[in-house]
Formats: C-alpha cells, structure tokens, sequence
C-alpha cells in the first residue's frame, strides 16, 4: 500500500537512502535514526521510494535522487 | 200504247191497219175523241173491216198453220239436233279438255303449289262441273224429246254424228268421272306427301347444320400436331381431352344416322331437292367417316407419345438417381485429391499413400458407373432421335449434364497422377527429414552431455581448494581452448538446426536436447568459463588488493562451500544468512534484522541476482574484516584534497583532479549547505556516499 509523506526542513531528515538505477536497486529507505523525523512521520526500514516531491523516482540514479 | 192518249192510240192504229192490213182510215180519231157518242155504223163498219181481212185470212192461216207447224217441227227438231250437237260438242270438247288436266300427275314442289291445284280441283267440282253435269243431264233430255218428238212426228230417229252418239258421251263422261277420282286422291296424296317431305327436308337441313356446326372445325383439331411438342402431363391432359372427345363422337354417331336416315326417306319419297340432300348428306357421311379415321389416329399418336414420354421420363429419373451420387463422389474425390496435406512422420505419409491407393483401386467401377449413367442419356437421346419426339425439356430431375460428368471425371483423373506425384515428393522429403533427425540427434547428443560434462568440472574446479590461484585459472584457461575449439560443432548444429527449421521439422525423437537447449548451455558455458576466469582473477585481485593469503583463501572457500548446500557454486539468500550468522552478524527475524540483510545483500549482489557469488562474498568477507567502509575512504580523500574541510570548492576540484573528472564531480555534486557554508560550496560527503548506492539524509 502506498503513502505520502511529508517532511518539513530543513534537513537531516534522519534516514538512510539506498539504491538507484545505477545500482540496478530500487530506491529505498535502508536505516531510520530514532526520534528523526523520518521516523516521527512513521516511514518504516525497507519502504521504497516511489516519487519524490511527485516525481516518479523511475530511472533516477542514486545522485539524482539524493539532490533531489 | 199510251192510256191517258186515246188520240195518238187511234191513229196509230188506223196507220198500222192501213200499212199492214190494207184497211183504208174510215174514220178519225179526232171525231171519235170528241164526240161523246161516236158514229156507231161507222165504227161497226171499219171494225167488220178488220174482220173480213182475219177471216181471209184465216184459211189461208189454217194451211199456212198447217204448213207452219210441220215446218215448224221440222224446223225445231233441226235446232234440236243442231242443239244436240253443240252441246255434244261442247261437251266432249270441255271433257276432252279436262280429262288431261285430271290425269295430270306431274307433281308440284311446293305445298302451296298443291294447295292451289287442290283448291283448283275444289273449283272445278263446284264451280265448273256442277254446270257441265246439267248440260250432260241437259243433253240427254234433249235427245230424249228429240227422239220421242221425232217419234211422235213419224220421223227417223236421230242419229247424233260419229263420235257424238250417247254412247260416246257417256263413255267420255264415265272416263272424266274415272280421272277426277283418281285426281282426288292423287292431290291428296301428294299433298301428304309433300308436307311430310317438307317437314323432313326442314328436319334434315336442322339436323344437319346442327351436326355441321359440331363439326366445324373438329378435322382440324384432329389434325394438330400438338402432341409433338407437348410434355409428359401435357399429353395425359391431351390425352384425357381425346377421350371426352371420343365419347361426344359416339354420342353424336346416332345424329348421323338419324340425318342419313331423313335423306334416304326424302329419297323414298321423292323430294325434288334429293339431289342437294344427298350431296350434303353425303359430305356428312364423309366428313364423319373421316372423323372417325382421324379421332383413332390422333388416338394412337397420343397413346405412342404418352409411352414414349413416359419411358424418356423413366429414364431421366434412373439417370438422376444414379448420376446425383455419382456426382457428389466426383466432387468428394476431386476436393480429397487437392486436399492439402500436413505430414511430419513417414508414417503419415504412408497412410496417406495408402489411402490413396485404396482409392485408385475404386476407379474402373466409377468408371463403369459413368459409363452406365451415360448409357441412359444415349438411351434418351436415341428415342428421341427415332421418333422424333420433343426435346423441348430438360432432365426435369436433375441439372447435371453428361458433358458436366465428364468434365469432372476427366478433371479427377488428371488429378490422380498429381496426387501421386505429391505423395511421393513427401515421402521423399519425410525421409530427407527423418535423415535430418538423425543427424540432429547424434550429434546433440554428444554434444549436449559435453557442454553438460565441462560445466561440472569448471564448476567443480572453481571450488577446488588446493593449488593456488593461478594453476585455477591456468586450468579454467585450458578449459577455456578446448570450448573455443568446440565451437565449430555447435555452429555445424546450428547448420544442421537450420536445415531442421527450414524443413519445419518441428520434434526430434533421437534427442531429448533441443538447439535452445545446447545453445543455452553453450551460452551458459561460455559465460561460465568467462565468469570464472574473472572471479578467479579478481579473487587474484583481491587476494593481491587486500593481502589476503592462500590459506586465507583456502578458508573463505571452505566456509563458502560449507554454506554452499546445494552445491551451485553460490549462495542463496537462506544460506547466506547462515553463514553471516555464524560470523556473528546479528540478523533476526525482526525488521532490523531484515533490513540489516537487506543492506547488506544489496552490498554483496548489487545486481539483484539473488545469489552471492564467491567473488562478492569474498569482497564482503575481506571488507568486513578489514572494517573498511569504501565510501568513508573517498570520503576521507575527497577530505584531504579540500584541506580538510566539510566542503571543497570549484578551484579545489578543478586544480587537484584530472579535467573530466573533476567536471564530473562538479556537475553532480550537491551545494554545501552546513553551517560553515561559502558560496561555492560542494557537498563532496553526501556525493560520496550516492557513489556507493546509499545516502544519509
């Protein structure tokens, strides 16, 4: 099931990004850090990212998604 | 003498005495008439006169009477006799007359004409003889007185002139009394006769015209020759129509006869117009004569016709019957002979052969049977021809032609040698096919066991422990030459493969290996052999990169087979999870042990693989041991070329790599934006990090 959240800056938003097309990995949330606001918005370790800010994160490598 | 004139009566008779009796007028009358009493001695005187002139006179009388009256006898028995013979004359001469005209028997034609003579007779016997009858009876009482008053007189009896004579009369008489009666009855007779001829003569001229107004136009009907173009029910129609004619003919024979019948009775009785009678009584006879010839020929046409039709009909049917079936076998056989066919054994070819043999095998009967239905419309048409009957019609029954049979019967025997051609061009390539097969079959099946051979022992050298690394890849690359050489028979099986497709053979019995399937394990070989060359070089290069020794490495592949359960020369995800278990690593079924997995199976097979090759578990055992994190390490570099600040700079990059490099980092690096940010700024960490697939945010 997919959700939406919002994070509000600025950053860290304590969590851990893994993956990227040219990782041929899904992007992916790979650690939380506790009471960060990742985990205050209760986004769980393995989720996958879909979209960031609406954009399809298809295609995205790992530097891509990072800036955006 | 006038009474009431005493004066002229006196002198006219004193003139008549004067002038006839000599007795001078003594007197006159004048005194006589005027005296009241005349001179009576004078009138005694002239009256003594005139008796002395009659008493002379009387002598003289008396011998004059005497003479007078013998004269007169004389004289009256000559008119007498004069008298007689007129009479007679007239008599006889008016018998002589009439008796002809009594004896005349030529007959009227008319009624009428009778009627007239018999009102003519009825005339005469009240009219004219009643007359004649007196003057007969008149004349016999003439000669009677004459005869007795010449008797009386002493004279000779009369004897009436020669032919004249009482006998003759009354014979004449008599003979007029004969020819009358006859007369009579004759005119009666013919009268009769000639009604009862007149009523005949109208009967037979009605019964004629009758009869030739039923005639009318009959010979002509007789004579059609309508049954030569008619149909089957048309000529039973005809023929039904003739026998209602046939019986009106009977029905009318006894017209005929009545008709011939009132002409020879006309005859009998004589009629005047016999002649025409007999002329168109006679043509009635004719005419019916010959109606009768012609009603018992159109009979027998009709009836020969009808037989014939019916035969021609019979025939059509028999031949409908049989060339319907026969037909729909033609059809049958020429669509099974240009039947396309799809064989991909001999052994349906075979059957097909057969198949086709059995039906050869029926051709002389079909042959046999076209010829019997061919038979039937020759029958037809030789009718037909013979006597001439109307072809008008068609088959009624059926559509089919002879010639339509022949066609298609010419048409399947042009095809059977095809057939038989194409069979055997099948035949022929099923067996090329079935040699083909064969081939294939051998050569995969060497084939196929050698790749299968090599793939164990490259596997099974890739685990081998003993030896160092370069004798490995020394044997694999000796592997390595011998595949290169065994290409030439994979590309000969791919030939031989192709002949296969192109012949669309689509099973092959004398092998279980499919060209996919030796091509995979062809691919599968070569990637293989490639593969483990190149782990067994990096293991090298790892082993040189990391320092890692020979037993070390004897070690890490004795933990790895041991993990290594199914023996597949990599580890799955389950065995993999033992393995890091046993090393320690804390991986529980909970979500942080998940993910702590998931991290780091993403580390070992960046591919997604789903497997850990020795290769990557060496780089992770190595890594892990050497408590290395690669990002950290470029991190730390990325450090020193930024003099040790949490940023690095455009110039900084530019002057301390390598121009392309250094404008790929700056392209891709994010702006620094920790608290001791400068315009400029690059976030070289989080770059860093992205390198290796994973960022802290």
């Amino acid at each position: 099931s997919n959700y939406s959240v919002s994070l509000v800056g600025p950053a860290p938003w304590g969590f851990r990004l893994q993956g990227g097309k040219d990782f041929n990995v899904p992007l992916s949330i790979s650690r939380l850090n506790d009471g960060g606001k990742a985990a205050q918005a209760h986004v769980g370790i393995g989720d996958v990212v879909l979209t960031i800010d609406g954009i399809s994160t298809d295609g995205m490598t790992h530097l891509e998604a990072q800036n955006k | 003498l006038s009474q009431d004139d005493p004066l002229t009566n006196l002198n006219t008779a004193f003139d008549v005495a004067e002038k006839y009796l000599d007795i001078p007028k003594m007197l006159d009358a004048e005194d006589i008439v005027g005296t009241a009493r005349p001179d009576e001695k004078a009138i005694m005187t002239y009256v003594s006169s005139f008796y002395h002139a009659f008493s002379g006179a009387q002598k003289a009388e008396t011998a004059a009477n005497r003479i007078c009256k013998v004269l007169a006898v004389n004289q009256e028995n000559e008119q007498l006799m004069e008298d007689y013979e007129k009479l007679a004359s007239d008599l006889l001469e008016w018998i002589r007359r009439t008796i002809p005209w009594l004896e005349n028997r030529a007959p009227e034609n008319t009624m009428q004409a009778m009627q007239q003579k018999l009102e003519d007779f009825r005339d005469y016997r009240r009219l004219h003889k009643p007359p004649k009858v007196q003057e007969k009876c008149q004349l016999e009482i003439n000669f009677n007185t004459l005869q007795t008053k010449l008797r009386l007189s002493n004279r000779p009896a009369f004897m009436p002139s020669e032919g004249k004579m009482v006998s003759d009369i009354n014979n004449a008489w008599g003979g007029l009394e004969q020819a009358e009666k006859g007369y009579e009855e004759w005119l009666l007779n013919e009268i009769r006769r000639l009604e009862r001829l007149d009523h005949l003569a109208e009967k037979f001229r009605q019964k004629a015209s009758i009869h030739e107004s039923w005639t009318d136009g009959k010979e002509a009907m007789l004579q059609q020759k309508d049954y030569e173009t008619a149909t089957l029910s048309e000529i039973k129609a005809l023929l039904k129509k003739h026998e209602a004619f046939e019986s009106d003919l009977a029905a009318h024979q006894d017209r005929v006869e009545q008709i011939a019948a009132i002409a020879q009775e006309l005859n009998e009785l004589d009629y005047y117009d016999s002649p025409s009678v007999n002329a168109r009584c006679q043509k009635i006879c004719d005419q019916w004569d010959n109606l009768g010839a012609l009603t018992q020929k159109r009979r027998e046409a009709l009836e020969r016709t009808e037989k014939l039709l019916e035969t021609i009909d019979q025939l059509y049917l028999e031949y409908a019957k049989r060339a319907a079936p026969f037909n729909n076998w033609m059809e049958g056989a020429m669509e099974d002979l240009q039947d396309t066919f799809i064989v991909h054994t001999i052994e349906e070819i075979q059957g097909l052969t057969t198949a086709h043999e059995q039906f050869k095998a029926t051709l002389p009967d079909a042959d046999k049977e076209r010829q019997a239905i061919l038979g039937i419309h020759n029958e037809v048409s030789k009718i037909v021809q013979t006597y001439h009957v109307n072809m008008a019609g068609t088959n009624p029954y059926t559509t089919i032609t002879p010639h339509e049979i022949n066609g298609k019967w010419e048409h399947v025997r042009q095809l059977v040698p095809r057939r038989d051609q194409a069979l055997m061009e099948e035949h022929a390539r099923q067996q090329q096919n079935e040699r083909l097969r064969k081939q294939f079959g051998a050569q995969a099946n060497v084939i196929g066991p050698w790749i299968q051979t090599k793939m164990e022992e490259i596997g099974r050298i890739s685990i081998e422990m003993h030896g160092t690394l370069e004798d490995q890849l020394n044997h694999l690359r000796q592997y390595e030459k011998s595949i290169v050489n065994y290409k030439p028979k994979i590309d000969q099986l791919e030939g031989d493969h192709q002949l296969i497709q192109e012949a669309l053979i689509f099973d092959n019995k004398h092998t279980n290996y499919t060209m996919e399937h030796i091509r995979v394990g062809w691919e599968q070989l070569l990637t293989t052999i490639a593969r483990t060359i190149n782990e067994v070089e990096n293991q090298i290069l790892t082993r040189d990169a990391k320092g890692i020794s020979q037993e070390q490495m004897n070690e890490f592949r004795a933990s790895f087979n041991h993990f290594d359960r199914d023996h597949s020369g990599t580890l799955g995800p389950e065995e993999f999870k033992a393995c890091l278990i046993s090393l320690g690593y804390d991986i529980g079924n909970d979500a942080q042990g998940e993910a702590e997995f998931a991290r780091i199976m993403s580390i070992v097979d960046p591919n997604r693989l789903g497997v850990v090759t020795f290769q990557a578990f060496i780089d992770f055992m190595s890594r892990e041991t050497a408590d290395t994190d690669t990002a950290d390490q470029v991190m730390a570099s990325f450090k020193i070329l930024a003099g040790d600040k949490n940023y690095i700079t455009v110039d900084e990059l530019r002057r301390e790599l390598p121009p392309d490099q250094a404008e790929y980092c700056i392209a891709r690096m994010a702006p620094y934006n920790g608290r001791d940010a400068v315009p400029g700024a690059l976030d070289y960490m989080s770059f860093s990090t992205a390198l290796y697939g994973e960022s802290d945010l």
